[in-house]
Parts: structure tokens; C-alpha cells; sequence
């Protein structure tokens, strides 16, 4: 499943169906809301065109490294202190394309998917500054 | 004839939709659905509607009114890079994309 929604998932569920015919491992990555001395989070996204650059990550990653299942849920709206932000499940049928398959997921997402993370303080917001611009890293 | 063509559309207008996020959004709004000129060029479009808040215009252009580097832009979904947006037509129907950098995940 790939996914931009305000609704939290059950990663048990998620981990059932992962486990396809030939799976020897699951990598789940789940990034949550930090305690950075904030009351919440607000998270945006461009939805349309996010959705599909998260299927093309989805598809290169199968491709890159044999995943047998991919799932990848970003959330978006007001997210509590602890709450899930991102799920990634990848299903693979040895640890190392897994663990390759799921990370490069996650670095792909932070590159160039468009969605936004304000950071709400009791005093106001910030806008978590991005790690890449035009899709590209600052340094190398 | 591509002269006469170019005539006929003279004083034409297209409608087009303009999409800030993030902190562009908050200055700016969004589904921004406007008219303009035929033959209109992306950073045209985006100078002219950005100019209606002088913060929401310095968050996007430097002083000498070119993109800041960081600024991200699409058009139809597609990225266009900034070099491209002083030659890049707007079409009837477009929609245009204004973001600074992504921080999902």
C-alpha cells in the first residue's frame, strides 16, 4: 500500500501482509513525532503528485533490491508528540536487500517527495528546513 | 502565418492554477485560480501574483527578482528548473507549483 493520509495505521497488519511467498525478512521503519521541546506537529503535502513519486520510489526499490513487498504510509495533518509519521514495511528474502531496500526508501522520501513538516511551538511554528534543494544534496 | 496565429492570439486569456505550500502557502494561499495574457512565462506569472504580498515576494525572489535557488517549481507536475521559468509558456488548463525544500519522512 502506498499511502498519504491523516489516519494512523496497525503495523501488525501491515507485517502480516508483507510476508509473501519466498520472505525471509521484514524491515519496518517507522519515524515518529520527536520530543523537540514542541506541542505538535503539522504536516503538509503536494498529495497527487507526492503519491506518485512515492509509487516510482516504491517500484525502483523493488527493482534495486528484489523487495517482495513494499508498503509506504506518510501521514499528514496534526501529529501528537510519539505519533507515526512515516511507515515503511519492505519484505525481502534475505536481511540485506531489506535492510538496503528499506533505507533507500527513507533517503529517496527525504531527497525530493514533496510534503512539509511544521514544527508548533507554544510560542508559534517553524518550518523544518529541508535536507536537499531541487533534489539534490546542499554538500556532498 | 505563424505571425497571423501569434495575432489571433493577442489578448486571448488562459486560466491557470497556482499551488504554494509550506511557508509559501501561509504568505501566498493557495489554489490561487487565475487569468492571464496568452503567451504569459512562468516566472511572469508567478512574479505578478507574489507581488500582492511583499513577504510572500521576498520568500520566493532575491532583490534583483530572480527565484531564489532553493525554490522549487512544477508545472503540471513536472519539475521546471529555474532557468527554464522566463521561457516556459503558460498553457490553459496548467497547474503551477511554487515549494521551498521538501522534509517529509
Amino acid at each position: 500500500m502506498i499511502s498519504i493520509q491523516t489516519e494512523d495505521v496497525d503495523i501488525g497488519t501491515l507485517i502480516a501482509a508483507a510476508k509473501k511467498q519466498g520472505t525471509g525478512a521484514i524491515v519496518v521503519f517507522d519515524g515518529v513525532v520527536r520530543d523537540d521541546e514542541i506541542t505538535e506537529m503539522e504536516l503538509e503535502a503536494y498529495e497527487d503528485i507526492a503519491k506518485q513519486e512515492l509509487e516510482k520510489i516504491a517500484r525502483d526499490a523493488a527493482d534495486l533490491f528484489r523487495l517482495l513487498h513494499v508498503d509506504i504510509i506518510h501521514r499528514i495533518g496534526r501529529l501528537a508528540i510519539g505519533e507515526n509519521i512515516l511507515i515503511i514495511v519492505v519484505s525481502a528474502g534475505h536481511r540485506t536487500e531489506a535492510y538496503a531496500g528499506s533505507r533507500y526508501i527513507i533517503e529517496e522520501i527525504k531527497k525530493g517527495v514533496p510534503i512539509w513538516k511544521k514544527e508548533l511551538k507554544k510560542d508559534g511554528g517553524r518550518w523544518v528546513p529541508g535536507e536537499h534543494s531541487h533534489g539534490r544534496p546542499k554538500t556532498v | 502565418m505563424v505571425a497571423l496565429e501569434r495575432r489571433k492570439d493577442l489578448g486571448k486569456k488562459v486560466t491557470v492554477k497556482i499551488r504554494f505550500f509550506a511557508q509559501f502557502r501561509e504568505l501566498l494561499g493557495s489554489d490561487i485560480i487565475t487569468e492571464v495574457p496568452a503567451g504569459t512565462m512562468f516566472s511572469s506569472l508567478i512574479t505578478s501574483v507574489a507581488k500582492k504580498n511583499p513577504e510572500g515576494y521576498a520568500a520566493i525572489f532575491d532583490k534583483n527578482g530572480a527565484f531564489h535557488e532553493f525554490v522549487i517549481l512544477m508545472k503540471n507536475g513536472k519539475r521546471i528548473d529555474i532557468a527554464d521559468a522566463d521561457k516556459t509558456v503558460i498553457a490553459d488548463g496548467d497547474e503551477i507549483a511554487v515549494f521551498p525544500p521538501v522534509a517529509g519522512g
